[in-house]
């Protein structure tokens, strides 16, 4: 990664700056058996969300989410996000969390977000990879690049982020994963370009058998005290 | 300094150190006056005999002790004189105990605690009680008569004096048996503690009292203070939403503590034989999958590079 990559924009096809498109056909997911390791791919937790599409124009957030007309209504709390960029005509893949009171994913609570019920607990978007850029699709780039490019326009902030991702130790994430509640494990080929529609090697999803039930209280006990840096 | 509340002297065998006793704490709560609605005077309380429907003066009233449902004996004042204490005016001290002990065995149960105060003839025996019971570890377990209850205390070294806690009986600290607690351990395993340990050690810092103040006392304060100069005070800000970050961090925090348990159990792995099983298993079904996956991926690339066109319509 030199920095001659990371510096932005880097478009596909220079030229000017173009309208995002009304909506994307998102990469999807191949199921594998297990968790595995290999360094061509970045793991992170297969969040219990809800998938969504952010596009941000000129300071105003579009999101979107299957089966929701209106999913800024279902999610206003991510409505800062486009504040958070460092460019504009950007879209993000990621997912939608509706966290609990001590901060966990909790798919019941989203599940009334997404009937329409109510704004349970609080909202937030965990991104993970970068489909245009400065008005510029940048899907033929590696992920390698499009996530660096992510993580250098999207700072970090209460309700929005770029998900923490792991390379080559993908049956460690998992073990780490079921530790903390969480049922899959997302692979990203490093090497690979945003692919709409079935992804095959580029992306892939492992079931996570958690070891045992587990208590609760273990993650609100880590998510309350704070961590390391 | 202010006015002792008490005066009388600690004895043990044949010594006796006279000394004053103050309050060591001091509440510092808001206090609230109950108003008539209508015109804001103070009300009054009045004691009111539901038997003979009428409002009846202080002295008109009686202890009474309820020794069966419904049934009182009077207990008077002289009654209560003729109780026969041993303590009154001393601090009699019964033992010296451990002082972890005495932690571990009901020590922490403090009712109030007060600094004692020597007076000035009994300085040198006050300050070698205290050195002893210091380089010791002891705690002196003592009685003393306090508004008129015989209190169990303790004695400690503190600062340049010594402070007596007032404890609770053993008869008045509740059982445990009325909580909903585990009987059987509850299993923790390497790596959870791993995990909690590094957490804790995150936290580790010296115990500053200073830096804790009743953060809701200030708040009413605040608010008291606005309506006394006519502004409408503020609304309360909600607790600190949950954060995204939080959420990074403790999946940070558990991958540390996974590979620092991969690392503790290098290669051997074998402490239970249901795990490893169980990633055999795994592992023997993993290949095939990753494999015809990464060719897939590999092919990929090339893939993309036929298509360009459609790829760019769709994304």
């Amino acid at each position: 990664m030199t920095g001659e990559q990371l510096r932005l924009p880097v478009p596909d096809e220079p030229g000017p700056v173009r309208h995002l498109p009304a909506a994307v056909r998102p990469m999807v997911a191949t199921p594998v058996d297990a968790p595995f390791d290999d360094r061509d791919y970045l793991f992170e937790p297969w969040w219990p969300g809800v998938r969504a599409i952010a596009f941000a124009e000129r300071a105003s957030l579009r999101l979107q989410v299957d089966g929701l007309a209106d999913a800024m209504a279902a999610f206003p709390e991510v409505a800062g996000l486009p504040t958070q960029l460092a460019e504009d005509g950007v879209i993000v893949d990621g997912t939608l969390l509706v966290l609990d009171d001590d901060g966990r994913p909790d798919s019941g609570l989203l599940r009334i977000r997404l009937d329409g019920a109510g704004l349970p607990g609080r909202a937030a978007y965990v991104a993970s990879d970068l489909l245009w850029a400065g008005g510029q699709p940048v899907t033929r780039r590696s992920f390698r690049i499009r996530r660096r490019w992510l993580e250098s326009i999207l700072a970090p902030g209460d309700r929005a982020t770029v998900g923490r991702g792991y390379e080559a130790d993908g049956t460690l994430v998992a073990e780490a994963l079921a530790s903390l509640g969480i049922e899959g494990l997302s692979a990203r080929h490093l090497d690979a370009r945003y692919r709409s529609g079935p992804a095959t090697g580029a992306w892939l999803r492992a079931p996570i058998t958690p070891a045992e039930p587990r208590p609760r209280p273990t993650l609100a006990l880590i998510l309350r005290l704070p961590i390391g840096d | 300094m202010a006015r002792s509340m008490w005066r009388g002297a600690i004895q043990f065998g044949l010594v006796t150190i006279p000394v004053k006793l103050y309050l060591a704490t001091e509440s510092s709560s808001i206090g609230f006056n109950l108003l008539h609605e209508k015109d804001l005077s103070r009300i009054q309380m009045k004691i009111y005999c539901p038997v003979d429907d009428e409002v009846i003066s202080r002295s008109e009233t009686v202890r009474g002790y309820e020794w069966s449902k419904g049934k009182y004996v009077v207990v008077t004042e002289e009654d209560l004189e003729s109780v026969p204490l041993k303590t009154v005016r001393s601090i009699e001290i019964e033992a010296f105990v451990a002082s972890d002990e005495a932690e571990a065995k009901g020590a922490r149960f403090v009712k109030q605690a007060y600094y004692l105060e020597p007076d000035e003839v009994g300085r040198k025996a006050f300050y070698l009680l205290k050195s002893v019971l210091a380089d010791s570890a002891k705690t002196a377990v003592c009685k003393i008569v306090l508004k008129d209850r015989e209190q169990l205390a303790v004695l400690n070294p503190y600062a340049n004096t010594i402070l007596l806690n007032t404890l609770h009986w053993p008869d008045e600290i509740r059982s445990l048996e009325e909580l909903n607690l585990p009987e059987e351990q509850i299993e923790i395993k390497p790596a959870e503690r791993k995990m909690a340990e590094q957490l804790i050690a995150s936290m580790d810092a010296e115990f500053d009292p200073e830096q804790y103040r009743d953060e809701y006392r200030e708040a009413l304060m605040n608010v008291i203070e606005a309506k006394v100069a006519g502004e409408k005070p503020e609304p309360a800000q909600k607790a600190e939403p949950t954060r995204i970050g939080d959420l990074m961090a403790a999946l940070e925090a558990s991958v540390a503590a996974a590979r620092e348990t991969r690392r503790a159990g290098g290669d051997a792995q074998g402490t239970g034989a249901k795990k490893p099983a169980a990633k055999k298993a795994a592992a023997a079904k993993k290949p095939a999958a990753k494999k015809a996956a990464k060719g897939k991926a590999r092919a990929k690339p090339a893939e993309a590079e036929e298509a360009p066109a459609r790829r760019r319509k769709t994304a």
